[in-house]
This record gives C-alpha cells, sequence and structure tokens, in this order.
C-alpha cells in the first residue's frame, strides 16, 4: 500500500511494543559493531601502563620492543608532541595526557603504544617496556584528598567550555576539582530548633561499567579527512574533540559510530579517541586499538564517595532542615566528574520537601582510575545515603518508613532545594503505586527461627543534563520511505527504535517505512551525547520538530503541484513535481530545552531541568541469622518515564537497571592494593549472571504524561537504579536489625551486626 | 617446531582451507574468515560471547586453539543468517531477550544446545545452563521467557 | 600469545615420551581451558604443548567396576562424567557438584585428569573424590603407580606429580552402603569460585553413623579431611546436637584462609554452621 501521509499507520506507532528495528541483525550475530571492523593495512595498537600509582616518570626503555621483528612502530609522549604540542584533553578538565608526560597518576595510565600488523607480536613487545619511575606519596581516599600533602595535579586546567569551572584556572597544590554549593533557607538556625537532630555517613565503593564489548577504536587517516570508527556515546564530543587537539577545521575529522555492545556512560567524551587518533596519523596507516576486559579496569569507573548526611526532624516526622556533605572519588583525572559533583549534588537532600538545605558537594582527585559517568551520573549514590538516613530516622521515631515519606515527600508544583517548582515529576503517584503492589499497609510474614523476613522502600529523583542541544534531520525519499539523519547512539537501549516511532507518529506514517542513519558526523547533525537518559526527551524532540518540518514542506509541495496531500499517496506527489521518482523533502530539526544556570554560592536556579525523573523500589528479602546471608525473595520496581514510546523496550530498561544496581548493591567492589586492582577480571569481579536474578522482580512505568516532552515521554536509562540499594538495606534492617551505611551488602557484613548486636562482635 | 600449520575444517557447512598459528585461538581463526558473530569479550570462558558449536558440542571460542578445529565440523551464529529465523532467535525476538545484542549470539547458540537436550526444560535448568553467559543489559528475565516460548515454538 | 609447538600423539606412551622432566615450557593438556587462561595472562609461554586428545580411547570411557565401583578414564570430559548412567548409580554426588562446575562450555571440553591435576584448592571435585575415597593411577615411562585423591594434593597449586608424570584414570570405589554430599558456598554471586567447599561421605543405616570421612577446600591450600569432625560423627546418633557439635569440631581443627570472598573468621563461622548441613544433606541423598 503507497503512503500517505498522516493516515498509513493510524497514528499508532506511539506506545507500542514492536519488536527492535535492528533485532534480526543482533539474533543472526550480523549487527556492526566497530569490534568487526578490519582496514587494509591496519595495525594493532597494544598499550604499555604504569604500573605504579603516582610517580614521576624519568625514562621509557623501548628499545627492546622496538627490536622486535614485526614490530612496525613504539610511541611514547616524546612521539605525540611533535604532532599535538599540548596533548591533553577532556571534557570538563584538559588534565588527560594522550600518553603520560612525566608523571603517572594511577596504576594503568598508558605511558608508551606499540604498533604492529599481528596484535600478538603488538602484546609481546609491550610487555618488553620498562619505565623508569620515582615514586611519589599517592592519595587513595576522597576524604583524606581534601588535604592530602600528595597532590595529583599540581595546576588545575579546566576546559573553559563550563562558566562555574572558570574559577578553578590555574588554582595550584589542591585535589579539588570542583566545590558545589547549594543554601536554601538558614539550615543551621533550624537545627537548632528541631526537636531531634540525625546525622549518619555513608560510603559506596568503587565499580565501573564493563560493557561486554570493550574500549574499540580505528583511525584511518585518509588523504583529506582523518575518519575515527569508534564505539562512542558521544560522536560530536570525539570531533570537535579531536579537531582541537589537532588544530584542524571539525570538518576535516569524521567520525562514525555503529553499534554499541553497551555503554552505561562508559564510553563517553574522548577514552582511546586521542591515542588511536594521534597514533595513526604517525604511523600513517590505519591503528585500531580493542581493551581487553582487564584494561576496561584502568579506563573508566563509577564514583566511591563518602556521604555525611544530617537532619533536623520535628517529633512527628516533619523533616525540618538538611545538611549534606558528599565527597566524589574522582581518581586520576577529572573525566566529567566535576559535572556529576554538581549535577547530581544539588539533589543530595533527596525527593523531600525541606525548607532549610545546605549542600556540600566535592570533585577530588585522587591516585584511582579516572570515575566518570555510570548510569544514573552519581544519583544511586545520593538515594543511597538519603534513602537509607530516611529509614534511620523513621526506626527511631518509631514513624512507619512509607508514612514518614509520605509526609515530607516532595509534591507537584512545591520547590526543590534549588528552588525550582517540580512539574510533572510523578514522586507521590510512584510512592503511592509502589505501596500498593508491596500491599505495604497488609500485614507482612517476618519468619521465624533462623529465618527472618523483611521489606524496604526507596524513591529518588534525578535531574536531566542542560543546557544540552540535538540537532536532526528527516529525509523523505521519493517513493515515501525516510531516514532519520541523527547522532544518538544505540548502545542497547532501542534509540533507533523510538526515534522511527517518534517519526512515523510525527508523519503518520510506518514505522517500517523509516531508517535510521548512524552516527556520521559527516552526515548526522550535532548531538551533545547520548548519556542521562536525554536521548528521548532531547532528540526526540529534535527528531520529532524534522518530521514536522518534512511534512510542513511535503503538504507546500503537494499544493504547489496541485494534488491534496492528505489522499494522495507520497510518491505521487514527487511524480508530479519532477516527472518520475526523483527528488527529496529534507526536515530539520534543532532542539535545545530552557534552562537558568543557578547563581554562584547559592546554587539557587527557577528552572534546574527541563523534566525529572523518578524511580522507586521496593524489597522482600530473607536473612539467615546463623550465617548472614540473603537472598532478594521479591524486587518490585516503579519509574516515572512519562508516556512509554516503546513499552516492551520501557520494561527491560528498567529491569536491566535495576539488575546493573543490583551488582553494585551485593557483589561488585574494585579491590585495590596501592592503586592496583587486584581482581580485574569477570572471574573475580563479579556482576549479576542469570542465577543472580530474585525469584520475583516486578516492573512498571507509572501512568504519567511528560506535557513538555515528545509526544509525553521522557527519560528512562537509568530510573531503575535508584532505589535498588537502600531498599534492600532497608529491608535487611527490618528483618534482623542490622543497618549497613557502607555498598556493597554482604552476608559477612550482616552477619558481623548480627553478632555485635548480640554483645558477641566477630574478630577481624 | 611447528608453530603454525595448514588445517582443513567445515565452516557452517562449507569445507575451508586456513593456515593457522597455534597460539590463535578460535575466534582469531573466524575473524579471519569475515565472521564476527563469535567475539571475545572477558577472555576467560565467563561470559559465553565467544560460543562456537564444534562437531556439535558448545565450546568457548576464546579459550579453543585454532590449530585445534582441524578435519571438525565448525558452526557459527552465521550458520543459519541466510536462511530463516530458528524458532530459538524468533522468540528472542519476540520476548525483546537482548539489549545491546552484543551477548545475543553465545545466548542463542546455548539456548539451542540447552533445548536439543532438554526440550521442556524448568526454569531451574535454564538458569543452570546458562550460568555461563554473561549478559550487561541484563536481560536476563526475557532470556528466561524466550527460552520458554522456544520450547513451546518448537514443538509446534 | 606467542608461537609454540603442538602435537597430537596417537598413544599414552608416545605422549609420555615427549614430555620432558627438565623442561617446565613443554606440557601436556586435555581440554585446554585452565593452560590457555595461563597463557593468555601470560603466567605460562610454552615452547611445546602436547594434546591428549589423540591418545587410545579407553582414556575418555566411565566405567562400572565389578567391586560396585567406578573406573573412569582421565580423558573423560566433564560433561560426558556428568552424564554417564553409571555414575548417576553408583557416585551421584558427583553429578550434583558437576551442576554447578564452571559451566556447560568449560565442562564440554574440561577433562576430569586435568581437572584433578591443575592442583587449584577450589577446585570441586577433589573434595568429592576424596570424601570417595577414590584413588588416581598414574603413568610415567618408568610406569604407572596409584595414589589417594587425598595424597594427590602437597600444597597450594601443589601436586605430588613429578614432571613428566600424568594421571591417567580415577578409580572411585564402592559407595554402598553410603550417602555423600557436596555442598559449595558462594558469598558474592551464584556463580563464582566457592568461599568454602565440604564435601561429607557417610557410612549410615540412616539412624547411626558407622563410619564418616570429611572434606573441606576452597578456603585451605589444599583440600583437607577433618579428623576431628569425623570422630565425632563416627559411632554416633543422627541429633542436632550432634551436628552441632560437628560444626564445632570442624571450626576448632582448622585455619581458613580469608580472602576477598570472606575473612577467615567469617569462612570459620560458614564451617561451624554448614558442617551439619552438609551431614543433613549427605543423610538426605
Amino acid at each position: 500500500m503507497a503512503t500517505i501521509l498522516g493516515k498509513t499507520n493510524n497514528g499508532a506507532a506511539m506506545g507500542q511494543s514492536i519488536p527492535r528495528v535492528e533485532a534480526r541483525a543482533k539474533v543472526t550475530g550480523r549487527a556492526e559493531y566497530v569490534h568487526n571492523l578490519r582496514l587494509p593495512g591496519m595495525l594493532y595498537g597494544k598499550v604499555y601502563r604504569s604500573t605504579v600509582a603516582h610517580a614521576r616518570l624519568l625514562g621509557v626503555d623501548v628499545a627492546a620492543a622496538r627490536a622486535l621483528p614485526g614490530v612496525h612502530a613504539v610511541y611514547t609522549a616524546a612521539d605525540i608532541i611533535k604532532l599535538i604540542a599540548e596533548p591533553y584533553y577532556g571534557p570538563a578538565f584538559h588534565d588527560q595526557p594522550i600518553l603520560a608526560v612525566d608523571k603517572v597518576r594511577h596504576v594503568g595510565e598508558p605511558v608508551a603504544l606499540v604498533l604492529a600488523a599481528d596484535p600478538h607480536v603488538a602484546e609481546a613487545a609491550a610487555q618488553l617496556i620498562v619505565a623508569d619511575y620515582e615514586e611519589l606519596p599517592a592519595v587513595f581516599d576522597e576524604i583524606e584528598a581534601m588535604t592530602s600533602k600528595a597532590v595529583v595535579h599540581e595546576v588545575l586546567k579546566p576546559a573553559g567550555t563550563f562558566p562555574d569551572l572558570k574559577h578553578l584556572k590555574d588554582k595550584r597544590d589542591t585535589n579539588i576539582a570542583l566545590d558545589f554549593h547549594l543554601r536554601r533557607g538558614d539550615a543551621q538556625k533550624a537545627f537548632a530548633g528541631a526537636d531531634h537532630v540525625f546525622e549518619h555517613t555513608f560510603r559506596t565503593q568503587q565499580v565501573l561499567h564493563l560493557p561486554l564489548e570493550p574500549f574499540v577504536t580505528v583511525a584511518d587517516p585518509t588523504p583529506n579527512q582523518l575518519v575515527i570508527h569508534t564505539a562512542s556515546q558521544s560522536p560530536s564530543f570525539v570531533r570537535i574533540e579531536i579537531a582541537r587537539l589537532l588544530g584542524w577545521p571539525e570538518n576535516r575529522v569524521r567520525v562514525k559510530v555503529p553499534y554499541l555492545g553497551g555503554g552505561f556512560g562508559a564510553k563517553l567524551y574522548i577514552k582511546l579517541e586521542a591515542l588511536v587518533a594521534a597514533a595513526a596519523l604517525l604511523a600513517g596507516r590505519p591503528v585500531k586499538i580493542a581493551l581487553s576486559m582487564e584494561e576496561q579496569f584502568y579506563q573508566i569507573t563509577k564514583h566511591a564517595t563518602t556521604l555525611r548526611i544530617k537532619s533536623g526532624v520535628s517529633k512527628d516526622g516533619k523533616i525540618i532542615a538538611r545538611e549534606c556533605e558528599v565527597w566524589w572519588n574522582g581518581g586520576a583525572y577529572a573525566d566529567i566528574g566535576p559535572r556529576v559533583t554538581q549535577k547530581s549534588g544539588f539533589t543530595a537532600a533527596g525527593p523531600y520537601d525541606i525548607d532549610h538545605v545546605s549542600i556540600d558537594s566535592y570533585a577530588l582527585y585522587t591516585n584511582l582510575p579516572a570515575a566518570g559517568a555510570l548510569r544514573g551520573f552519581g544519583i544511586p549514590q545520593l538515594v543511597w545515603a538519603y534513602e537509607s538516613h530516611t529509614d534511620m530516622i523513621a526506626r527511631e521515631l518509631k514513624i512507619d518508613p512509607l508514612a514518614i515519606r509520605r509526609k515530607n515527600i516532595l509534591r507537584e508544583g512545591r520547590p526543590q532545594a534549588t528552588g525550582t517548582l517540580m512539574r510533572d515529576a510523578g514522586i507521590e503517584p510512584v510512592l503511592e503505586r509502589l505501596a500498593q503492589r508491596m500491599a505495604w499497609e497488609k500485614p507482612f510474614d517476618k519468619g521465624n527461627g533462623t529465618v527472618r523476613r523483611g521489606r524496604g522502600i526507596a524513591i529518588g529523583f534525578k535531574a536531566s543534563i542542560s543546557p544540552t542541544t540535538s540537532v536532526a534531520i528527516v529525509n523523505v525519499g521519493a517513493d515515501g520511505s525516510c531516514m532519520v539523519h541523527c547522532s544518538t547512539v544505540d548502545m542497547g537501549q532501542g534509540s533507533d527504535t523510538a526515534m522511527a516511532q517518534i517519526v512515523a507518529e510525527a508523519l503518520g506514517i510506518p514505522v517500517a517505512s523509516v531508517t535510521l542513519v548512524h552516527p556520521d558526523t559527516d552526515v548526522t547533525p550535532y548531538d551533545m551525547a547520548t548519556l542521562g537518559s536525554r536521548s528521548t526527551y532531547h532528540m526526540g524532540h529534535a527528531v520529532k520538530l524534522a518530521a514536522e518540518d518534512a511534512r510542513d514542506k511535503l503538504l507546500a509541495l503537494a499544493r504547489d503541484v496541485g494534488l491534496s496531500a492528505e489522499t494522495t499517496p507520497i510518491p505521487d506527489i514527487f511524480r508530479k513535481k519532477y516527472g518520475m521518482q526523483a527528488g527529496n523533502i529534507v526536515g530539520i530539526g534543532s532542539f535545545i530545552p530552557p534552562y537558568t544556570p543557578p547563581e554562584p554560592g547559592t546554587g539557587l536556579t527557577t528552572d534546574a531541568t527541563p523534566f525529572w525523573m523518578i524511580g522507586a523500589t521496593g524489597a522482600e528479602v530473607e536473612v539467615d541469622t546463623e550465617t548472614g546471608e540473603f537472598k532478594i525473595t521479591r524486587l518490585v520496581n516503579l519509574v516515572d518515564v512519562g508516556r512509554p514510546v516503546n513499552p516492551a523496550i520501557v520494561e527491560t530498561q528498567i529491569s536491566g537497571a535495576t539488575i546493573m544496581q543490583l551488582g553494585f548493591t551485593l557483589s561488585e567492589r574494585m579491590d585495590f592494593d596501592a592503586g592496583q586492582v587486584t581482581n580485574a577480571s569477570l572471574a573475580d569481579y563479579k556482576i549479576p549472571g542469570i542465577r543472580d536474578i530474585p525469584a520475583v522482580m516486578e516492573n512498571e512505568a507509572v501512568d504519567m504524561v511528560q506535557k513538555s516532552g515528545p509526544f509525553g515521554a521522557k527519560g528512562v536509562g537509568e530510573s531503575g537504579t535508584f532505589g535498588v540499594s537502600p531498599a534492600i538495606a532497608n529491608a535487611i534492617d527490618d528483618a534482623v536489625g542490622v543497618r549497613l551505611t557502607t555498598l556493597p551488602l554482604t552476608a559477612e557484613a550482616v552477619y558481623r551486626g548480627l553478632r555485635a548486636n548480640a554483645g558477641r562482635p566477630l574478630e577481624s | 617446531m611447528t608453530t603454525h600449520r595448514t588445517i582443513e575444517f567445515k565452516l557452517n557447512g562449507r569445507p575451508v582451507t586456513v593456515h593457522a598459528g597455534n597460539h590463535q585461538n578460535l575466534v582469531e581463526l573466524l575473524q579471519g574468515q569475515g565472521l564476527f558473530g563469535a567475539r571475545e569479550s572477558c577472555g576467560q570462558g565467563l561470559c559465553g560471547c565467544c560460543t562456537v558449536l564444534v562437531n556439535g558440542t558448545a565450546v568457548t571460542g576464546c579459550l579453543t586453539m585454532a590449530t585445534l578445529v582441524d578435519g571438525a565440523d565448525v558452526r557459527t551464529i552465521e550458520d543459519s543468517a541466510d536462511g530463516e529465523l530458528d524458532a530459538v532467535q524468533q522468540a528472542f525476538i519476540e520476548t525483546g531477550a537482548f539489549q545491546c545484542g552484543f551477548c545475543t549470539p553465545g545466548f542463542i547458540l546455548m539456548a539451542r544446545q540447552l533445548l536439543d537436550a532438554h526440550p521442556n526444560p524448568s526454569e531451574d535448568e535454564i538458569r543452570h545452563y546458562l550460568a555461563g553467559n554473561l549478559c550487561r543489559c541484563a536481560a536476563y528475565t526475557e532470556i528466561i521467557k524466550a527460552v520458554r516460548l522456544a520450547a513451546k515454538k518448537r514443538k509446534g | 600469545m606467542s608461537p609454540f609447538d603442538l602435537v597430537e600423539p596417537r598413544s599414552l606412551k608416545s605422549a609420555l615420551k615427549l614430555l620432558d622432566a627438565n623442561d617446565p615450557s613443554v606440557r601436556v593438556f586435555g581440554g585446554g581451558t585452565a593452560l590457555m587462561l595461563m597463557m593468555k595472562a601470560g603466567v605460562f609461554q610454552p615452547t611445546r604443548l602436547i594434546s591428549l586428545r589423540g591418545i587410545e580411547k579407553r582414556y575418555a570411557r566411565v566405567a562400572s567396576a565389578e567391586d560396585g565401583g567406578l573406573r573412569i578414564g582421565a580423558l573423560v570430559t566433564l560433561s560426558a562424567l556428568g552424564r554417564a548412567a553409571a555414575v548417576k548409580k553408583r557416585a551421584p554426588v558427583i553429578i550434583d557438584a558437576l551442576r554447578t562446575l564452571s559451566n556447560v562450555r568449560v565442562r564440554n571440553v574440561a577433562t576430569l585428569g586435568g581437572h584433578l591435576a591443575h592442583g587449584d584448592p577450589h577446585m570441586d571435585l577433589p573434595p568429592v573424590l576424596m570424601a570417595l575415597d577414590a584413588r588416581v593411577v598414574t603413568a610415567a615411562t618408568a610406569g604407572t603407580r596409584t595414589l589417594a585423591v587425598a595424597d594427590l594434593y602437597t600444597g597450594y597449586y601443589e601436586t605430588a606429580l613429578a614432571p613428566n608424570e600424568l594421571i591417567c584414570e580415577v578409580v572411585v570405589p564402592s559407595q554402598a552402603g553410603r550417602r555423600s554430599a557436596y555442598v559449595k558456598l558462594t558469598t558474592r554471586a551464584a556463580d563464582d569460585w566457592p568461599t568454602l567447599g565440604i564435601a561429607v561421605s557417610l557410612q549410615t543405616d540412616g539412624k547411626v553413623i558407622e563410619d564418616a570421612r570429611f572434606v573441606v577446600s576452597a578456603a585451605t591450600e589444599k583440600p583437607l579431611r577433618l579428623p576431628g569432625a569425623e570422630a565425632v560423627l563416627r559411632g554416633a546418633t543422627v541429633s542436632d546436637a550432634l551436628l552441632a557439635q560437628v560444626g564445632e569440631a570442624a571450626a576448632a581443627e582448622t585455619e581458613l584462609v580469608g580472602d576477598a570472598r570472606g575473612s577467615a573468621a567469617y569462612k570459620t563461622e560458614l564451617l561451624r554452621v554448614y558442617a551439619g548441613r552438609a551431614v543433613r544433606k549427605a543423610l538426605a541423598a
């Protein structure tokens, strides 16, 4: 059937659980990943990495590596500098050298690069490299970093892209990469008038993304352009940053991204791209670097944190004042840590209506692998603290955990800590629906003997990252089929499918007639990045605007040739105009949401975010009181994602996010010895497997509409992570009266708590 | 010392002759044949992304010495890619049992092996059989549903 | 990985001849998974590897022995072992242990001989076979010998095997009148190296325990029999008090090693509790 504008899908694209557009390619092993790419003449790169956490680099002996038969070249910083005089990159700070220049700042930092046509030769050669280090005192703990004499970077080098980092330029002898402060009301004064004051400290551990497709980049120096094929979530940023490093115009760098084998925030900004680009230009040949699973442990991680939270509460459980201090362990390079510090920091007091709030949030440099954004951008760490704290207060005051939340919850139209009024934020509906599904007000079987049962809830929220830009093109062909050019990266979240559904809905054509052009900076326009659950909202808007622009142009074209677009199939309109199957209609859409930057010092703003994400979890657990072993018997996850574009994919996203956070809650932890990761493999760093999934898992998106979103939709990728950790800790406490304040939650920690409660602490 | 040799084997039903090194693994050998559906990820046999069938038995491609497949019947996820999708592939699509798709070929090959051995597996059997495959997107609940649906489809 | 020679002898005899007692860079393998892991990690660089998969087929067979026990060729894959009807009938605890031993693909290629010769104290079958009082038959150019699985392990990743000596067969005596169980405790993910392994084999009429073998693994340098726990069980009648006593005895006589999966103190508490649970599991088997 020929496609007629606005008629052919009966408006049924939005809200349909259609299979992913790339489903067939994925189940036949034919989906395109950078991993698959081999170019003629391509060399493989293997990185020699620092073996010490903090040292002056006195020299690198690469003679033996260069002499190995089959080695094409070995590069150190001295070679890179010939090409790029200032070889430092980063999204917030230009602090990360392409190869270590005169210092190494963490174990695993790239020091030299071997190139060979045979990857086994490159690997053997890299093992022959020896570096001469003069070790320096190192700092690993975020609290110690505040005052440590060991300084990771002698001088701070903010990138200049962000106005709130400007004051840090040229600052010396500090590990504080950014300090963010929010002051609302007068918390200190309010504490004095409170009936009760509670103060607790929480910690989270360093973990990492571990996409099953490890980092991989290929750079191809063609005569006119440097072409970079990379597993990146931010192709536009890669192009701009590589062009900046080389001093080239943007259009001489071309960045292409096929599908990603997982991202989760790891593959943002610049990772391998600068090194691979420099190596390819120096060698004059295509170069590929594919990290091993072990090497991923040194590339990018999630912040370990220490969080102190203090609340002034009235006798009846109303929270009057809250003070939060958060120390983010950013590792040796800032990456996007300073943005996490601010963009997540301002929600540290939780989704509660509190008149007096004080927040201090610090991004710290340490001699550990760098930390960046990981599914939630710092929010899961904050929710861990404030939702554990909420239950601890409830327990002390003998108030039901649901009741204390109902009393304090931030309701629609009320100001959040920044002063921004809550709009289309389903905090209350999510909490109420969770209570209903958990049957919270009905009696609960607490178990007996050595098996005790408990339940817990937790709720968190997150602002979107603003202000950020997305641009899209919708290109209608003469047969009525349609291509969407956008730089959103499908890393598994289903954005290709969502964008196709949005365009089909906007044009009223079948989803099957829409295809996505994958990110290629020569042909897909700018997008800030695929991060922070922003694509459905930001790129969704851009794509919708582009589709509407195309529709208007198509209507005008039909009018020009004396046809009605409402009754004429699209191909007939083109044929009438051009006399044959020819021509295109190109619609363009550009979207940037409104935003008001926070006032320096107070952090207050009337417009902090274009939308809010809400996520809550309820957990039921069973604890073996003889061993502390526990199992999660039921996990209920509720989110507000606005109107889901594709309910089935949304459910998989909620469930996937929840299980990932389950790993960060129960089993995942990077262990270190003097900055060296001692469990850098999937054998020793345990991510959830199929036998770790709770017997009962329920996921639901509450019935909400984001009025400012495209067709009522908003982001979904992170919301499932928010409540998981504290809900489980709260359930354990409910079951056996053991309160854990450090992640991960282990059976041994529960057992130690039981023994401590019994007055017989277990020896350490 | 013979570090390399010429081997002959059947790859997805077609005879192949390759000169390979003993130190190369089966995934590298397949990449040389333009097949990328078996992927080395964890490198330790824990994630299952590199699953390959050798003489009808599932093996860890990244821990299999390439030259040992001399004379063997080797099958990969691409085996059926030109033809129709089988019940397992259809079930994975219908239940949405993947996100990024990187681990999917391994799960599909293992699910087929499971259903060949146990046409009507319990949830416990599914979980135990697939315990050697990891999905970082964590589509596990959907994968369990997919295997059940595939079992039903296979019975017709 | 760097290039190396790979040979596939057709007989055990020629495989033994290819081994060089003075050259540790020459090694044999069955499935090769553990060896590949070591080579990929760079901890082992061979000059020559000897694949055993081409030797006489009898080393890849499971046979029922006339005494009611089992004779298992060292090249039997762990999958084949798990499917063998004779094993299911005569030593079902092996089938139970195999269920969570590594994963299907590894079990498809890994061999019993390789599993036992590796010497890693986290392996599942050494404690089970010790509880069953199994023996291994080994071969070297000098001849063959038989030794108890209990005597195979001399320390952390250390075995009593000479550099040019191979395990060629595992002999499991008749288990008539015995009930056995293996408990594998993992504390992080469900699929992980064990934090603690306990294997128990009891000679019992269901009430009185006439004889007991109690083995602990994973948290020790090598799998260990616990004579104190065995003494508590021997001749005793099963009761909650007895099981508690077994736990006390086991915890008192064993020095466990702490690691990322649990402190030594916690593992000792796990042993105290799970000793009795393992006995219960064996009685229910």
